[in-house]
Formats: C-alpha cells, sequence, structure tokens
C-alpha cells in the first residue's frame, strides 16, 4: 500500500496500483483515452503523461504504466507533461474530421473533452487528411472510420473482454483500420459496448442515429428487466420515446458493459400494442373510475363468495413496492396471500435462493474474479448473457469454467462442456450417478481459492439449488466460501420471493374448480407464465373477473374484465433485487405517453393540440396499488416502511439509483425442504426440454424489432444420432409430437446436444410459447412428415 | 478462383499443424504459400487459411493486412520492389523509379497493362551495397542504371510470353 | 590498412556459400564440441559476460547481462530467438553473414541455447532474405544430420530443435517484443515491458533474443576465449569485431570485419575508398537510418558504443552510410522521417502520428515553403516525441531530426530563407 503525492495531495494505494490510479483516487483527472477502467492500460495514446518528481525514474512517464511508489512524488502539470500532451492531442487531431455539428458523439465526445484538457487548440498540419471507406457494420452500431483517433479501446473491448472474433484492426501505421472482415452484422452478443467504449464518433448507435441530441436527451440510472442479473443502464429518450440504452457502471454486477438483449431490447417500451387506456368492461375509462370499478367488484366477490374467491398473482417483472402493496392489498382483504411466481418449480428456484443460499450468493464480479466456476444446467449467453462475459474474464485471468448442460452451450471463452441430461445433473448433484466427474469436481472446487457454482433455475428447480447449497457448503473451508450463483427467470424474482407465504400449487386447480371468481394479475401473464399455459388459459377463460395492471400486452391484458396500464421500469422509479440479492433502485427516465413520432406521423411539430398527453395514462403499479389501498406514503415512506417491517430489506430507503444497491441480509430460516419429490431418471425415450433463447425468449425483448436481426426462428435441435435413428435431416420440417400438441418446425442437429433430448426454444407469439421453460422434461416423439 | 493451395499441400499443412502446440504461427507461412501458389491472396484465400488455423477470417486479415509483403490486392506477374530507402536514394534510388515508371507507363502501386508488372516502392531491402537496387519477386537486383532497367524488364517481357 | 582477424567472415568468398562439410574443415563445430564436452551452461555464460560482447542488433545490450535474466532453472519450454528481421535502412551485415556462412549462426544458437538452457529455437528471417532463408534451412537439416541439432546433441543430454520463420516484411518486427508477437502470429505490435521476454516471451514463456551477428559470435568467444576477443577491439571499453555495412556516397560499399574502434575515417578512406565521384564528405549515419548524422568533425571518432555515444550519436548496427558534400541534409531527413512513419505499427499516438506531421512539415521546408515558425515546430515536435513514443522505432525516427537540428539547422534555415532547396 504506497503512499505518494500527486500534486501536493498524499494518497494511499492498493499495491500494483499505477500513478494514473492514485491521482483518479484524488480526483485528479488526467486527460487519457487508451485507459479504460475495464480494459486497463496499455500505453498506446500517450496522453496521460505527468512528471515524476521524485521516484525510483524520475522524468515524465506515462501514468498508466508507471506503478505507485512509495515516496513518490508527481506533478501533473509542469510545463512539460502539459506541453507535451498539448502534442498528443495535436497528433490525435492530425486528421480528425471537423464534422462535429453533424457527429452523432455530440455531447459526450470524449476526443472534443481530452482535446481541450490537453490544451490543443490550433491545428498546425495544413495537408490533407487521410480518409477510409466505411464498412456496413449491421443494424446496431455505425462506422464513421475517419473520425478514428485509433486509441484500439474497441478491439480490446470487442475481442479481448468480449471475445468477440469478427471485428478487430486491420492495417498498421497511420492507417490502422477497425472493422470486420467483410461487411456484415457484428456477431457478438456484446457488440454494443463498442459504441460505449469510443471515445469519438467512429462507432455510434445505429439504431439510436439522428435522433436526439445528446444535450436535449433525457437520460437516467436504471436497472436491465431482461433477465435476473440486475445490471446498470442508463436509458436515453426523448419526446417520449425511449430512443437508446447505454450501459451504466456497477463494480459489483455489469461492471462498465452490458448484452445487447439489454442493450437493443427496449422495443417493449414504445411498442404500439402496449396497453395506454383504463378500460374496465370493454371501454375506455379513466384510471380513478378504473381504481373505484376494481375496488367494488372485489369488496362484491369477497362479500358474495368469500375472501377465498380472489387470488392475486405478483411477479418478478414488477418492481418490489409494487408486489408488497399487493401482498398488502391481499392482508387487508384477508384473501390467500398472492402468488410471486407462477411456475412451481420455477418458485421452488426462487425460495431456495431467497432461503438457504442467501449467505452464499455470489455477485456477477465475485463470479468474475473466481478461479474455477462449475455451471450446472444454465446457457449463459441466454440466460443471463452478462454472465457469460464474466465467465470470459475467469479464463482470461487463468481460471476454469466447466458447465455441464444438455444444450449445446457457447460462451466466450474456452470451457470444458459435458453434455449431460437435466435428470442426470440432478442425479448427479445427489451423488446417485456420474460420479467420476462429481468426484472430479468436488477435488478441484476444494482445492479452487475462490470457487463459484452456477445454477440454472429453470433446469435445477429447487430440489437442484438445495442439492447445490449442500455443495457448496462441502467445498467451504475456514479461508473461504464457495460461493454459488443461481440464475432466476425474471429481473426482480428474488424480491418476489422474498414477499412469498407459504408454498401455494394449487392456483391453477382452484382456478379450474371455481373456488377462485376474481384474479389480480400484477405485470404477469398466467397464460404464458404457467408451466400448462393450455389448462391455465381455459380455466382464466371461465373467471368472473380478471383485473390485469400491466405495461406488456399479454393475453391477460386482452382478456382483462378490467385493465390498468402500468409504466414500464424507464417511466417510473421502484426496486429490484437481482438473483443475488442485490437492492437495487431504478429512476424515471420519460413520462410515459406515446412517442411523438408516432403521434405526429412524422410531422413535426404536431399540429394537433390537445391539453394531455398522448397516452399518458400508464401510471406506476405501486401507484395504482396505492390508491386501490387509499396510501397516500411516498416512495421514500413506503421503502422505510418495508424496511422497518421486513428485516432483510434493511437500507432499503437509502437506496440511490446509480448506486451499487444493497445486498438483503442473508436468511435464518431453517433451511426449505422440498415438498415434491422429482423424478430423476428417465432415459430410454425421446423428451423435450423448453429452453429459453437469447433473443425473444423473454417477454420484453419479444416485444423489441431491434433484436430482428439476431433472432432464431423456431427450430428444434438434437444430437445428430436421434435424427439420424430417426432418418430424419438437419433442414428438413419435422413433426413434434408432445402432450400440449403437434407442432412442425425444422430440425437442426448439433453434436454437443445431449443424446434423447430435443431442445426447444420458447418463443412467446409463436405457437411454441406455451412450452414454457422451468419444468422437467417431458415426453415427445418427433417424426419426418407424412409425404 | 484457380486453385490456392494444392491438395497436398493442404494436407501437408493439416499434418503440420495437428503436430505443434501454436498452430496460429504459421499463419505467415500459410499466406505466403497461397501467394507463390496464386500470385497474390484473395478474400478466398484468407478464409482458406483462416479455416485450416481455425481462426475467423478477420483474425488472419488482422495479420495479412499488416505485412507489406503479402499482396491482398491483384499485383502482376512480376511484383518489383523499387528501394526508396537512403542508401538507394543516395545514389540514385528516385530517378530509378521515375524511369521504371516511365517505362511501364504506371504510378506507384499500378500494374501495367499487360498484367506483367506491378510497381511498388518499398523500404531497405538489406542490399544497401549494391545501391540503387530493386526486389521482383523474390529476386534482388543492384547496382542498377537505367540500361540495366531496362534489361530485366525485356528478359522479363521475354520469360512470360515464352 | 591494417589487417584484421576475421572471425565472422573467415569462410567468406565472393558468391560463395560455405556448407557443413567446408565449415568443419575450418573448423567448424569445435567450438560447440568444446563447450558441451567441456563446459556447464553458467561457465559460458560467464565468459560471454566477461568478453565485453554487446548486442549487434542495434541496442547494443551487454548479451551477458541479458542472458543473466533468462531463468535457466524454469522448466521448458524455454526459448532462444534470433533476429534477422535486418530492415533497418543501412544495414546489411547480418544478410551478408548468412550468404556466406550460415551454419556459423547454428553453431553460435546451440551454444547459447545450451548456455542458457533453452530447447526450442527459432530464427526470425525478413522476407527478402529468400536466400539467406535456404542457406539456413540447408544448414539446420545438415546439422541436424550431423547430430549437432536434435535430441542428445553429441551425447551430451542437451536437446535443441531449431526452426526458420520467414516473415513478411515489417520493419517493427526487429524490435524483439513484436518478433515475438509476429512468430506468434498476432498483430506485431510491440509489447510493454515489463514483464521482459526473459519472463514472459514467446508463449508466455522464458525467451532471450538476440541478433544474427551476436549468436554467430559465441562459438569464437568460446574457442578464444574472453580475453582474446576483448582485444580484438581497438578501444578500452570495446570488444571484438564488427561487421560494417558499407553505403551510401562511398567508391566501395561493402560489408567488412573490422575491430570494434576503428576510426571513421580509416573505414571511409581505406576501406569505402573515400567518398565517391572525388567529392568531399558531409555527413554520415554511423550505424544505421536511425543513428544522428555525424559531420566532418567526427572523421577522427572511434566506432564503438561510448565513443559514438560521446559525439551525440550511436554504433547502431554499424551500417555506415556517407553522403557527400551536395546532398541536401533536409531531403536526406526527410528520406529517413518517410521510412520510419512507414514502418509505424501504427500502435502509440507520437509514431503513428507524430512522424507523418514531421515529414510533412520537412517537406514542407524542402520545397521552400517552410517558414521559421515551422522550424520550431519541427524542434518542438523533435523534443516531444524523443523518448515518449511506446517502443523505441519512433525514438530511432528522431536520431536523424536529432542530428539535423544540431549539426544542419543552418540548412534549414537556408531553405526557408531562399524558399526553395540550396540543392536543387
Amino acid at each position: 500500500m504506497p503512499t505518494l503525492t500527486i500534486d501536493n495531495q498524499q494518497v494511499t494505494v492498493p499495491d500494483g496500483n499505477t500513478v494514473f490510479e492514485a491521482a483518479e483516487q484524488l480526483g485528479i483527472v488526467v486527460p487519457h483515452f487508451c485507459y479504460h477502467h475495464a480494459l486497463g492500460a496499455v500505453g498506446a495514446c500517450r496522453m496521460c503523461a505527468v512528471t515524476v518528481v521524485e521516484g525510483s525514474m524520475p522524468g515524465m512517464k506515462m501514468s498508466c504504466m508507471t506503478p505507485a511508489e512509495e515516496g513518490m512524488v508527481v506533478e501533473t502539470g509542469t510545463a512539460q507533461a502539459e506541453g507535451f500532451r498539448e502534442h498528443v492531442g495535436e497528433w490525435l487531431m492530425t486528421n480528425h474530421p471537423h464534422d462535429c455539428p453533424v457527429c452523432d458523439e455530440g455531447g459526450e465526445c470524449q476526443l472534443q473533452e481530452m482535446t481541450i484538457a490537453s490544451g490543443h487548440g490550433l491545428r498546425n498540419y495544413r495537408g490533407n487528411k487521410r480518409t477510409y471507406q466505411n464498412q456496413d457494420l449491421g443494424p446496431y452500431v455505425a462506422q464513421e472510420m475517419n473520425r478514428c483517433i485509433q486509441c484500439y479501446r474497441c478491439v480490446r473491448t470487442y475481442q479481448d473482454y468480449c471475445g468477440g472474433r469478427d471485428f478487430g484492426a486491420m492495417g498498421s501505421r497511420q492507417r490502422v483500420f477497425f472493422g470486420r472482415f467483410r461487411d456484415g452484422m457484428l456477431e457478438s452478443d456484446f457488440s454494443g459496448n463498442i459504441v460505449d467504449v469510443c471515445p469519438t464518433g467512429v462507432l455510434t448507435d445505429k439504431t439510436f442515429r439522428f435522433k436526439t441530441r445528446l444535450w436535449d436527451l433525457e437520460q437516467a440510472p436504471s436497472i436491465c428487466p431482461h433477465c435476473s442479473l440486475g445490471c446498470a443502464t442508463v436509458p436515453g429518450g426523448r419526446y417520449r420515446e425511449l430512443q437508446r440504452v447505454v450501459s451504466g457502471v456497477n463494480l459489483q454486477t455489469n461492471g462498465h458493459f452490458i448484452c445487447d438483449r439489454g442493450r437493443f431490447g427496449s422495443g417493449y417500451v414504445n411498442h404500439p400494442a402496449r396497453p395506454r387506456h383504463a378500460r374496465a368492461g370493454g371501454s375506455r375509462v379513466s384510471v380513478t373510475d378504473a381504481v373505484d370499478s376494481l375496488l367494488r367488484r372485489i369488496s362484491e366477490t369477497v362479500s358474495q363468495h368469500g375472501p377465498e374467491a380472489v387470488a392475486m398473482v405478483g411477479s418478478g417483472r414488477a418492481s418490489l413496492e409494487a408486489n408488497l402493496l399487493l401482498r398488502q392489498w391481499a392482508a387487508e382483504l384477508n384473501c390467500p396471500p398472492p402468488v410471486f411466481e407462477l411456475h412451481p418449480r420455477r418458485a421452488r428456484a426462487i425460495r431456495q435462493t431467497v432461503g438457504t443460499l442467501s449467505d452464499h450468493l455470489a455477485s456477477l464480479r465475485q463470479v468474475r474474479k473466481s478461479d474455477l466456476v462449475v455451471v450446472f444446467g444454465a446457457d449463459p449467453l441466454a440466460e443471463a448473457p452478462m454472465l457469460a462475459l464474466a465467465l470470459r474474464q475467469v479464463v482470461r485471468a487463468g481460471g476454469r469454467v466447466v458447465v455441464l448442460d444438455p444444450r449445446p452451450v457457447e460462451l466466450p471463452c474456452e470451457f470444458e462442456h459435458h453434455p449431460l441430461t437435466q435428470e442426470k445433473i440432478l442425479c448427479l448433484l445427489a451423488g446417485n450417478c456420474e460420479k467420476e466427474l462429481f468426484n472430479r469436481l468436488l477435488q478441484d472446487l476444494m482445492a479452487a481459492r475462490r470457487p463459484v457454482l452456477v445454477g440454472g433455475g429453470d433446469l435445477l428447480g429447487g430440489v437442484g439449488l438445495q442439492l447445490l447449497g449442500h455443495l457448496t457448503e462441502s467445498c467451504d473451508n475456514d479461508d473461504r466460501y464457495c460461493l454459488v450463483h443461481p440464475l432466476l427467470p425474471q429481473a426482480n424474482s428474488f424480491g418476489a420471493g422474498l414477499l412469498e407465504g407459504p408454498e401455494q400449487t394449487d392456483l391453477l386447480e382452484r382456478l379450474e374448480s371455481g373456488r377462485v371468481r376474481a384474479l389480480i394479475c400484477l405485470e404477469s401473464d398466467p397464460c404464458s407464465e404457467h408451466p400448462e399455459a393450455g389448462r391455465m388459459q381455459l380455466a382464466i377463460s371461465r373467471l368472473d373477473y380478471l383485473a390485469v395492471f400491466d405495461y406488456l400486452p399479454t393475453h391477460a391484458t386482452k382478456r382483462a374484465d378490467l385493465l390498468l396500464p402500468t409504466t414500464t421500469p424507464v417511466e417510473g422509479d421502484g426496486v429490484f433485487i437481482n438473483n443475488e440479492g442485490r437492492m437495487q433502485a431504478f429512476a424515471r427516465v420519460l413520462q410515459p405517453g406515446v412517442p411523438l413520432a408516432v403521434t405526429g406521423q412524422g410531422n413535426h411539430p404536431p399540429r394537433e393540440f390537445v391539453p394531455a398527453t398522448p397516452g399518458c395514462h400508464p401510471r406506476p403499479a405501486w401507484q395504482l396499488l396505492q390508491q386501490v389501498l387509499g396510501d397516500e406514503r411516498t416512495l421514500h415512506g413506503l421503502r422505510q416502511a418495508a424496511a422497518e417491517h421486513e428485516s432483510r430489506l434493511e437500507g432499503l430507503s437509502d437506496l440511490q439509483p446509480g448506486g451499487e444497491g444493497l445486498r438483503v441480509m442473508p436468511s435464518s430460516q431453517a433451511p426449505v425442504e422440498e415438498s415434491t419429490v422429482e423424478i430423476w431418471s428417465q432415459d430410454g425415450d425421446l423428451r423435450l426440454l423448453p429452453v429459453q433463447v437469447r433473443y425473444g425468449s423473454d417477454h420484453a425483448s419479444c416485444l423489441s424489432d431491434k433484436l430482428t436481426p439476431r433472432m432464431t426462428g423456431p427450430q428444434l435441435i438434437v444430437h445428430p444420432q436421434e435424427a439420424e435413428k430417426r432418418q430424419l435431416k438437419a433442414g428438413e420440417t419435422v413433426l413434434l409430437k408432445t402432450a400440449q400438441g403437434t407442432f412442425r418446425f425444422p430440425l437442426a442437429c448439433d453434436e454437443r446436444v445431449v443424446r434423447g433430448r430435443v431442445i426447444v426454444p420458447c418463443l412467446p407469439g409463436t405457437p411454441l410459447e406455451i412450452l414454457v421453460p422451468g419444468g422437467l422434461s417431458l415426453p415427445c416423439e418427433i417424426e419426418g412428415e407424412a409425404p | 478462383m484457380a486453385e490456392l493451395l494444392t491438395a497436398e499441400q493442404i494436407d501437408q499443412f493439416r499434418a503440420h499443424i495437428a503436430h505443434i502446440e501454436h498452430p496460429r504461427e504459421l499463419i505467415i507461412d500459410l499466406l505466403r504459400a497461397v501467394q507463390d501458389k496464386h500470385g497474390w491472396v484473395p478474400d478466398e484465400g484468407v478464409e482458406l487459411v483462416a479455416g485450416l488455423l481455425g481462426l475467423t477470417p478477420l483474425e488472419v486479415e488482422e495479420i495479412a493486412t499488416f505485412y507489406y509483403k503479402i499482396y491482398r490486392r491483384p499485383v502482376g506477374r512480376y511484383p518489383i520492389h523499387i528501394c526508396d530507402s537512403i542508401c538507394c536514394w543516395s545514389r540514385g534510388g528516385e530517378a530509378l523509379a521515375e524511369h521504371l515508371q516511365k517505362s511501364l507507363d504506371i504510378a506507384p502501386g499500378e500494374t501495367s497493362a499487360d498484367g506483367l508488372f506491378t510497381l511498388l516502392p518499398t523500404c531497405c531491402l538489406g542490399v544497401c551495397g549494391r545501391a540503387p537496387a530493386m526486389m521482383i519477386g523474390r529476386e534482388s537486383y543492384g547496382p542498377l542504371n537505367n540500361e540495366d532497367v531496362d534489361r530485366v524488364l525485356a528478359e522479363l517481357r521475354q520469360e512470360a510470353q515464352a | 590498412m591494417k589487417q584484421t582477424a576475421q572471425l565472422l567472415f573467415k569462410n567468406r568468398r565472393p558468391g560463395e556459400t560455405v556448407f557443413l562439410k567446408e565449415y568443419e574443415r575450418a573448423g567448424g563445430y569445435l567450438g560447440l564440441k568444446q563447450a558441451l564436452r567441456e563446459m556447464q551452461p553458467k561457465q559460458i555464460c560467464e565468459l560471454v559476460k566477461n568478453s565485453g560482447l554487446r548486442g549487434r542488433g542495434g541496442a547494443g545490450f551487454p548479451t551477458g547481462l541479458k542472458w543473466s535474466f533468462f531463468p535457466a532453472d524454469k522448466p521448458a519450454p524455454k526459448y532462444l530467438v534470433c533476429n534477422c528481421d535486418e530492415m533497418e535502412p543501412g544495414t546489411y551485415k547480418d544478410g551478408e553473414l548468412l550468404q556466406a556462412d550460415p551454419h556459423q549462426l547454428v553453431e553460435g544458437m546451440i551454444i547459447s541455447a545450451y548456455a542458457l538452457q533453452a530447447d526450442t529455437g527459432y530464427i526470425f528471417i525478413r522476407y527478402a532474405y529468400r536466400e539467406q532463408f535456404a542457406n539456413l534451412q540447408r544448414a539446420i537439416a545438415e546439422a541436424t544430420e550431423a547430430g549437432y541439432l536434435g535430441k542428445d546433441i553429441l551425447g551430451s543430454g542437451f536437446s535443441f530443435e531449431l526452426h526458420v520463420h520467414g516473415s513478411a516484411g515489417r520493419y517493427i518486427l526487429g524490435e524483439e517484443t513484436a518478433l515475438l508477437n509476429g512468430l506468434e502470429g498476432v498483430r506485431p505490435n510491440p509489447r510493454s515491458k515489463p514483464p521482459f521476454p526473459a519472463v514472459r516471451g514467446l508463449f508466455g514463456r522464458p525467451t532471450t533474443v538476440n541478433n544474427v551477428e551476436t549468436l554467430s559470435n559465441i562459438q569464437h568467444i568460446v574457442t578464444g576465449g574472453a580475453a582474446r576477443f576483448r582485444d580484438l577491439a581497438l578501444t578500452v571499453d570495446g570488444a571484438g569485431t564488427k561487421l560494417y555495412g558499407l553505403s551510401g556516397h562511398l567508391e566501395r560499399t561493402e560489408c567488412f570485419e573490422l575491430p570494434v574502434g576503428i576510426s571513421l575515417r580509416e573505414i571511409i578512406d581505406e576501406y569505402g575508398g573515400g567518398v565517391w565521384r572525388g567529392r568531399r564528405f558531409k555527413s554520415c549515419l554511423p550505424g544505421g537510418a536511425s543513428t544522428p548524422f555525424l559531420t566532418s568533425a567526427d572523421l577522427d571518432v572511434q566506432l564503438d558504443y561510448q565513443t559514438l555515444e560521446a559525439v551525440g550519436s550511436r554504433f547502431g548496427t554499424g551500417g555506415v552510410t556517407v553522403f557527400d558534400d551536395r546532398t541536401c541534409m533536409v531531403a536526406a531527413t526527410l528520406n529517413l522521417i518517410r521510412f520510419f512513419a512507414r514502418e509505424s505499427c501504427g500502435w502509440c499516438t507520437p509514431c503513428r502520428d507524430g512522424l507523418p506531421l514531421v515529414a510533412w512539415l520537412l517537406e514542407k521546408i524542402e520545397h521552400g515553403d517552410g517558414t521559421r515558425d515551422d522550424l520550431q515546430l519541427l524542434k518542438s515536435q523533435y523534443s516531444n516525441i524523443s523518448g515518449n513514443s511506446f517502443c523505441a522505432l519512433a525514438e530511432g525516427a528522431m536520431g536523424p531530426v536529432d542530428g539535423l537540428l544540431r549539426h544542419f539547422e543552418q540548412e534549414l534555415v537556408d531553405h526557408i530563407e531562399k524558399g526553395r532547396c540550396p540543392f536543387s
């Protein structure tokens, strides 16, 4: 821990820190380009020069490449260092075009800031500027190479950090070109990050081009809603349109980057089919009338059929506050507490995470720092893409990644894949099969310094996560825990799970039997979330009354007798709790409303003048529920009360959007015992495994047009031998016969798929949507189409 | 597209790649082999090399475009590397380059109309004692005067006709 | 003209290449036998350290000291890499050596590898050296056949395999860490140091990179001893002979093996046959394109590391390029800067963008469009690029600019005042 003096201020920094980092700690910004917190220092741009006055190597040095030393004295503002930085500014600007007024980076251009910081103002060079021919990098990233200052950040991000292999540096000297071998869409699932790291307007968000000048953009720190990791994002919008999402910084979770699904998957916010108006009995009503009507109908139901006749469904999509108020409402009505996860097996996985595992949970940062990660039943790129990136960092630092999964798992790094069926993985965890592999993993885990187990909640379920919990405990030692990183279905599954009461698995039966007459759904869609979606649809159609609070167009919103449109996470404040139990607040970015681009029909400004904003009716669900409950507390008051009431939520009211968040207290409850014994051995037959895919499986991203180019159509994937056995060929359309019905889809073969399984993607909006992931594999058969 | 490597060459490289720990070290050897066979390295050549080494075309292109002696564009049958570094410059290299341009009727970087010659200014060829010098294909010539150049070009033209 | 003992050019005859039989007949591989049979690896390292041999590739780092950083006790693989990417203008000695006598390098490398306990060697050779490449391949095949290379060399238990890697034309590959990247098949930008190659080199393993001429000297040091090697030099601090490649405005532009410490005047007059066409000496690059110009005031300087540093230049590679009195030094410097700008790898800013700016300034002045401000600008470019780039390339590029500004500022002023090049 050397102590050094920079610009007459003393600072003590961790061993191995550089002078640059020490200065940063003091709040001294040394101009820089190639240095990036996530990418480290490479000494290429030479902008961060400072003068080492005293030290083992005095003189002008690049601060990013100079280790901080005990007793070192550094000055950042010497004439030599300032003069040199001015030259670097001049060199970098030699070929940079004067197109700032029309450049999309304007307003957040680091080159502009650093050039000014460097003191360079007058270009001496009067010769021709170097020009490039741009490439088409696909629908997400626009390239304008003439602006490039060759800081190499993009390639370091794309190749080194993200493991992409189709974008890089070509050529040399003053003609280095950053691009692809040929025109075409960037292949990495993290491609958008090169937009964030580019210090100038070379790589910009193509989907955001020409929409808004940055200083007009409304932005606020938010939490990505697309999976359970809770990555920090900064959505930006204008004219009531969510226009872009960039990565926020949270070193505990995503670090500096986000995945493309999170970045380009927010089309649901502006989606034309989004519910915008309160509706009661088929006609539009005001929000107040809707709330009144809701209260009346529920109280009628309670008085006619008793409180048991009212059921409530919360969700991992809704904020913690909204779920809390829903639970409060149920308590006030004396009806059964809400079900917060409709899929019983998923619910048990959440229950295990929230309960038993809660003192062993690993943050994404801890995953990145691990030296051995064993992934049980998870496909990170599909279920939690940033986890895949974290695993890459493990491998880059010399660690190892082992994956046990039936799917053709891909990762942006080297890893060891054991294709095992879901049942075999559970059996292995129980110590009943694959003992050799299990023992080897156990040994490695015990020897590892920072081991982490990743558990896919969908494949493992509650039993699997419970077994995973036993495994972490047997790998703990006096110096460290073996941590676990479970993947949950939704952004706030953990938060919803925290509120879950005793297990309720009979909702469907209660609906079918008519015991439940009125159902209230908070940002959830039973028809596509319950594993028996078909039965659920039928049961719901028999209800007396269906009330839905939601921002997405779903089966439930279509059928609702009463609809209260809610805001998306970018239009309201709230808290999500991610898969490691981290409470994180998000802030409102935009007021809800139909985008001007839609209402103006291409004309601007609008020619029609109305006092209200079109489509402004959605409100945060927690606000609507407050109205229902006659609750007038502020959001802060609401959180404060929750924290007082629920000790695990300590600190909830201190959360700030954009912060690192706060872990919920570990559970002191006794271990949750599984009530359902799962059948572990189902060998022999061909079985169907519905799974999430990278794009289009979550309810939000499937409504994003921007993601269409990345989506793969519905298809069945089997091991080539399974196809051969049935005389089927890859590419041909086959019939998939299941208890849920018969489907026609093209067949794909992949040697990495475990034998005996058919992998099928869950794609809301397609016939496949009734195959909900999260269950055990189902019996099925595939055959060729009859000629 | 003409053959980029013979089947025999591909087999040899495959065997070599299977035998060594870091196949990527062969990237230049492979690119040079394609170039020797085909005269230059077309996109398909980059893809072929990538396929053999288990790399992406981009990863090969990053290397191919770095080296000046890997031709990623078509060149004439005889690429002429005319040295423009200091020793040749001091002994009439510039005039020699001008003479070449005139007699081939091309600017630096261009290929003569008959498709035989491409003129490529190059850095020092390592034959400074024989300045001014040029390298055609991989054969060095020097010291040269205009008459020498004319004679060499004539010989090569004749060779091409034969 | 005194006769110099010929170590490296002993077997050299015009137009011929010496291969195994002849090489052995002339005493070849005796050094290897002596080293393997009579000496411990550490003894050889010590001997090389005592010999005073300094790296012949341009930087002049003491070879024994470099070797002392190599962790001989680390497990295999460990690499010895020979740098034959000789691409600095005015430098062609390694090419000459390998044209004449390739086994010398092979033998030198085997002994060096034994001294360092390296198990694998690479010779990294530039594209243009086609014949030298073929010579080395043949020499390696012969040496392997004769049991000098491969497993259990001469029954000593020491094994060493040697490969030749042909490059594809870039000066930056001569930088040792860029060379290692080139060998690995990744983009040959230089690596940051530390870690030095001895710690993390080729494929992340301990590696030493030495120049052709450096390695070829090893067997002569082994057979002749350190003291004799030191005595070959004419300066007190110097050691050994040096291959001097003469070029530019001389009557005879050939490569000679002469003592370290020979005077510039003697080389020019006795070996180069004097300045050509009866003209007068104006300046020279004493050791390749990156070494600052000398003037006629320096003619009596002895060519060695310290002596040349004392007159503001460097020994470099031993490639002496002479300019006569009709040479425009602005134009000469412009030519050199263009070379360096074109050969920049594009990694760091001063080199990638600074050198083209310097070239543009010199071009402007050379064409008569320069102003007094441009001269100031040139000076500030020089002082800001020097010492501040990622690797030594831009640093080297500033060598001639340094010489130009120190010795020929008046020539720059003349260009500016006359509005044209006074030599055209």
